[in-house]
Parts: C-alpha cells; structure tokens; sequence
C-alpha cells in the first residue's frame, strides 16, 4: 500500500486507461473498509458513530466526483454568487491537527494543509484568500455539519468513502493519506499486528477507529480529536494512536519520544466535503483543485507542510464522472 | 396559679391537716412505705412540714440556677457552631470561587496564544494559591468534611499539573496544549467543583442546624418557671400555716428568680432574633452572592470556551446563559442591598453579547481581541462584578461572625448570673423558712 502514491505517476490527462486504473484502485482503496467492517465499531467507550450506522454502501466509485462545468466562474443563482453575497465562505475545519488544521498560538490563526487548501478556494471565489469564517469542529462533527447546512465545505483530513457519499458529496481528491501507528520511541513494535493486547488510541468517527475492529486483540480507545489521543498517549493512558500519516507526522513534531512505524495499511483518499445538494460547488471546487494541481501550488503546499513524510509525491489524479 | 392555690384552701380545715397535695408529691412519694413511719410521724409536726418546705426551696431555686446555666451555655454553644458552621461554609464557597476564578484566567489566557499575559498569569496562580490555602484552612476546621476535601484536594493538584502541561505546549506552539486545557476543565468540572457542591450542601445542613438549636434553647427556662411554681406555693402555704401574710426571705428569693428567669428569657430570646436576623441578613445574602458570583465566573469560563471552540462553541453558550441566568436569580432572591449586584451582572451579560455579535457575524478575531482586552467592556463590566461582589461577601461574612460572636459573650455572662441569681435565691429561701422554724424553739 505504501506503493499508492506512485501508482499515480498521471499529470491530470483524462484517458481511459487511466480512469479504469484509478477506478480500480478507489473500489481497494475507498471502500475496503467498509467491505469487511460492515457493523459498527464494538469498542468499549464508543457509541456507535453515525458514519458507521447506517448499513455499509458498496461502490466503486469512492474518488469519483462531479466534472468542472464552468471553470472557477460564478453564475447568478448558484451557491458560490449566494456564498459571494455573504462575503465569506464557511468552513468546518480541525485547531488542533498540526499541519493539516491547527491553531498557531503564536499568531492565533488556523493554519496546515487543509487551511491552505480552502484559502485557494477562498481565492477563487472572492479574490481574497482570507474570506474564510472557521467552524472548529471534531472527527465526529463533520458530516452533521455538513447535512445539517451549517457549514459551506468541511476540510479536515475528510477520507472519501461510499457511506459518506450517501449523505454528502466529495471534491475529487486533493491528498493521498494511509493509516500508520504511532509508538513510543523505544518501542519494538514495527506495524499494527504488533500491538496485540496494547491499548490503542484513535478518534470517534473516523474510518481510522473502525478500521481498528479489524484487530480484535486491540484494545481500541477512542478520543474527541486526535490530538485527544495524543494526550493520552504522552500520559501513558494509552499505547499507540493509528491515524493518517499526515496527523501521526504533526504528533511526531509535538513530541520527540514518539516514532511512527509500518508500512501504511490503508489508502485514504482525502476529500472536501461538500453538502449533497450543492452539486455546483463540488464542481467549482474541483475546477481550483486542479488548478492548483497543474499550476504548482499543490506541490509548494505539500513542501510546505507535509515535507517531513518525503518528497512532494505527485498530485492525486482528480477522477469524474459521477452525475446528480 | 388559682388552681394551683385552690386545693391548698383543703389545708384551712381543723385537726391533723394532710399535707398540701403539692408538696406531697414532690416530698413524699414513698409515703406509704413502712420504713418511713419516723418521717410520716417527723411530717405530721410543723416543723418537720417547714424543713421539707425549706429544702424544696433550695431545691427549686439552684435548679433554676443551673438551668439558667445550661441554657446560657447551650446557646453560646450553638451560637459558636453557627458561627464556625457558616465560616466553614462561606470557606468552601471562596475555595469554589477561587478555582473557577483560576480556569477562567487559565481559558482566557489561552485565547491569548502562546505568551500568555502577565497579568492573566498571576491571576491564576493567585487563585489556586488561595484556593490551595482555603482548602488546608478548610481540612483542619470540620473532620467531618475530609473525605470530600480530599478529592478536592486531588483533583485540584491533578488540575493544575494538566493547566502547567497545557501551558508548556501552548508555549512550544504545540496544538496538544489544547487537548490538555480540555482535559483540566473536565477535571474541574467532574471531580472537584462535584465535590465542594457536596461540601457547600453539607455544611449548609449543618449551618440550618446550628440556627435551628440556638432557638430551641429557650424551653430550657422552662426548668425555671417550674421553680417559680414551687416558690409560690410554698408561700402560700407558709401564710395558711402561719398566719403571717409576707415571708421576707422568700419573697426577696422570688422576685430574684422572676428577675433572672425574665431577664434570662429577653437576653436568651433576644440572641435568638439575633441569631435570625443574621441568618436571613448578612448570612444569606453572603450565600447568595457567593454562589451568584461562581456561577458569573464559570460563565466567564465559558465565553472563552465559545471563541476556543470557534463556530462549535453553542454549547457553551447555552450555558454561559443558563448560568447567568441563574445568577440573576440568586440575586434577586437575596435580602437587599444585593439588588446593585444585579445590575452589574446585567451589564457585563450585556458586554458579553457584543462578543458574541462579533463571533456570530463572523469576525472571530475581533470577538476574541474583545474578551482578551483588558480594557475592552466585558473585561471592565466582569472585573467591577467581580470587584463589588467579593467585597460584598467580605462585608457580610465579617458582620455574621461579629453578630454571631457578640452574641455568644452574652448568653454565656448571662449564664453565670443566672446561677449566681439561683444560690442567691437559695441562701434567702432557706432563711426565710428559717426564721419560721426558729419560732418552734
């Protein structure tokens, strides 16, 4: 699986071939969980999540999103002019996920992958990166957020499955995560299968704590945020914490003693969610991604806050296709 | 007392005259038992009636003494629970106040960023210092609340070691602070502010206890009129007897122990209107802006927690509404001149909405430079509140104490005199019936 991100060696051309190999990848890559864990996650202090409720969708389509129409142009009556006549763009994002959505103390503002991310649509819609109104928002917050209209776009380390898709819509996918542990620094464990009888942390209402049924030995314990998971981890009230590279790299860069290990064992597509009516800002939205895509902005982006996983990889292929 | 005269006018008869059924019954009961017939035939001759009569007296009038005693005793003793019952109570309320007053800073602080300021910073540690001492103050006043000042103690040192962690990775500019700061609070709010409400609701049984027992003193005098009772009949059995209107000694012995029982009864009495009047004054209004200002200062707490949260924070919004709601409340159930502080709770609940109105419209930072400004309007509004409502407490508390205290000196110099009052009377009941006993030598 650590192979994901090379499988992508396209530059956005659209060919055939192409879109049958990404097809086939989301089918492995966004619905796997949800193919073997189809009940909710049993762990002991969890209720069952609405991400998990309702009965497991099968697709293959997980990274499939509605094709730009119309560039990053506004036309009267659509949710970006309605968006554009309230002067700022809503959005659901984490404070505390270093690089991807954290709040600086120093300056006080949000910032990571993900803010950034949603700076450029700001950008597009209103020529002005910064017209952004955050929503601090958990794991579990985000898609009630989003069917509950709320919020305009929710940007926080969002993996693209097919139950999400019933409720909401996706834009392509802007990252390409896979799900990793973190130990302590002097442990000897070198992947998930090594932490039977460990107590392990992740966040309520993430694909990550379901993912964790899968080994029954494993103590799950499941946290507000993932950095809820970090406190308990530095406290010694847990193990291990299992999340997405991108999260376990901002933990390793708050805290010295700990080390990430493993190969990645999951592929997660990451995805800005969008409420399911709004088909017109899935399409806006995506015109940006690949814009920044091609233009070189991705890559900086990348550079700029997930430096520390490797090289900039090349950007997820935007696939689409998917119609209302 | 005509019923209890009446049957002594049996005594006016001729011949060997029964003895008065009063003084029978209390001298006598064992009459019929044929041990005592030396004393029946000692008791069917005068003088023997008038040393019965003497020692019943005595009897009756250091009783009275004693009660008067007791009494005196039994109220300062209440009155002193009182005292170091609401002093206990008023103690767990500040320690209360104290932390909420620290987690306010420690949030507020927090909105602040990574260099927190000075001013906030000896905010909070003034607090938990103070919190810290009131809960040692607190441990070695009333045993009987060690188990709950226990867990406040460990959950307040829990506490501040997660608000220092917090602190140190905010500085280092590390998100986990966060997660940290919500750990503390939800160790504040679970485990010792749960435990001080256990202590407040205890000591405010005991409080209503102490009051209840400073009023129930007062049947104790009843020992007395008991006393007052013997003393009269004795007189007017004496003057049947006799044929002499007046018995100088016993008279004086009378009006000694009417003075002293009347007296008792105002000064005793009065302590206790004192006492109530303290408990529904000073007492409660202390209680009242006590708990009004914790629950101002929680709310304080929880308008910083709305901007921590940014766009999640509805939830403590509603209670920041709910709490100062209820302040309010408080308030204005308490004796005047509480009403000011209501005022005052209105105007910083009306400063709040300005950051509010901020935050909803979508300018966070404007809200959160609003609320971390030293002075911006809420901070004023929320420092004067606090101010007014501190010194207000301080008032109350101190003139509770006094009250109570002053009270207490009284009864008790009140009791010696009573049983001063008692002996005295005693002496001159004695030998008033002495003079009578002397006529039969």
């Amino acid at each position: 699986m650590t192979t994901t991100r090379t499988r992508h060696p396209g530059r956005a051309r659209r060919t055939a071939a192409v879109l049958a190999a990404v097809v086939g990848l989301a089918l492995l890559a966004g619905c796997d969980p949800t193919d073997t864990a189809p009940s909710p996650t049993p762990t002991a202090s969890e209720t069952p999540s609405p991400t998990a409720a309702p009965p497991a969708a099968q697709c293959d389509d997980a990274t499939t999103s509605y094709a730009p129409d119309a560039g990053t142009s506004v036309t009267p009556g659509s949710t970006m002019a309605a968006i554009q006549d309230r002067g700022s763009l809503v959005v659901g994002v984490s404070a505390d996920t270093l690089l991807m959505g954290s709040r600086n103390p120093l300056t006080g503002q949000i910032e990571g992958f993900d803010i950034d991310v949603l700076h450029e649509i700001s950008r597009a819609l209103f020529g002005d990166p910064d017209r952004l109104q955050f929503r601090v928002i958990t794991s579990g917050q985000r898609l009630d957020v989003l069917t509950g209209g709320q919020v305009d776009l929710v940007a926080r380390t969002f993996t693209m499955n097919c139950d999400r898709w019933q409720q909401i819509a996706f834009s392509a996918e802007y990252l390409r995560s896979g799900q990793k542990v973190l130990v302590t620094r002097d442990s000897t464990a070198t992947g998930i299968d090594d932490l039977a009888g460990q107590r392990v942390c992740a966040p309520k209402g993430t694909t990550t704590l379901d993912r964790l049924s899968q080994h029954p030995d494993i103590t799950a314990v499941a946290a507000d945020t993932h950095t809820g998971c970090l406190a308990l981890f530095q406290q010694g009230k847990v193990d291990a914490i299992t999340g997405d590279d991108t999260v376990l790299a901002g933990f390793v860069a708050q805290d010295p003693y700990a080390k990430v290990v493993g190969d990645a064992f999951s592929a997660e597509p990451y995805g800005i969610g969008v409420p399911a009516a709004n088909v017109d800002m899935v399409r806006f939205v995506n015109a940006v991604l690949d814009q920044a895509k091609t233009d070189g902005t991705w890559t900086a982006l990348y550079d700029r806050w997930l430096g520390a996983l490797g090289p900039a990889p090349a950007p997820p292929t935007s696939v689409y296709g998917r119609t209302p | 007392m005509t019923t209890l005269v009446s049957p002594g006018s049996a005594t006016g008869r001729t011949g060997p005259a029964p003895v008065t059924p009063a003084v029978a019954a209390a001298a006598a009961p064992g009459d019929p038992a044929p041990a005592s017939h030396g004393l029946r035939a000692a008791l069917r001759r005068t003088p023997g009636k008038l040393r019965v009569a003497g020692v019943l007296v005595v009897v009756a009038a250091l009783v009275a003494g004693a009660a008067g005693l007791a009494a005196g005793l039994a109220q300062a003793a209440a009155l002193d629970a009182a005292r170091a019952d609401t002093a206990q109570l008023i103690g767990v309320r500040e320690v209360r106040n104290d932390l909420v007053t620290a987690d306010a800073a420690a949030t507020n602080a927090f909105l602040v960023g990574g260099l927190e300021p000075v001013e906030q910073r000896v905010r909070y540690s003034t607090a938990i210092a103070e919190a810290s001492q009131g809960l040692a103050g607190l441990a070695g006043s009333n045993s009987s609340d060690a188990d709950l000042l226990g867990t406040a103690t460990a959950g307040l040192t829990t506490y501040t070691g997660l608000v220092e962690q917090a602190r140190a990775n905010n500085r280092q500019g590390f998100p986990v602070g966060a997660a940290y700061l919500d750990q503390a609070s939800s160790v504040l709010r679970s485990e010792v502010l749960p435990a001080l409400d256990g202590l407040v609701a205890d000591n405010e049984h005991r409080v209503d206890g102490s009051f209840a027992a400073v009023s129930q003193v007062l049947w104790v005098l009843a020992l007395c009129v008991l006393a007052l009772v013997v003393l009269v009949v004795v007189q007017v059995w004496l003057a049947r007897r006799t044929h002499r209107r007046l018995n100088a000694g016993l008279v004086v012995a009378t009006v000694v122990l009417v003075v002293a029982t009347v007296g008792g009864a105002v000064v005793l009495g009065r302590a206790g209107v004192r006492a109530d009047d303290v408990r529904d004054g000073p007492y409660a209004r202390a209680v009242a802006v006590s708990q009004a200002l914790s629950l101002a200062t929680d709310a304080k707490s929880m308008e910083s927690f709305t901007l921590i949260k940014r766009g999640s924070g509805q939830a403590f919004e509603e209670t920041f509404v709910a709490e100062t709601d209820q302040a309010a409340q408080v308030l204005d159930g308490a004796p005047a001149p509480a009403g000011d502080l209501g005022q005052q709770l209105a105007t910083w609940v009306g400063a709040h909405a300005q950051i509010r109105a901020l935050d909803d419209a979508g300018d966070w930072d404007g809200a959160v430079a609003l609320a971390v400004d030293p002075q911006g309007e809420p901070r004023i509004a929320f420092d004067a509140l606090t101010a007014a409502a501190t010194s207000s407490v301080d008032e109350d508390v101190t003139a509770t104490q006094d009250a109570l205290g002053d009270a207490g000196g009284a009864v008790v110099l009140l009791g010696w005199l009573a049983l001063l009052a008692g002996v005295a009377a005693a002496v001159l009941g004695w030998r008033g019936i002495g003079r009578r006993l002397e006529e039969y030598r």
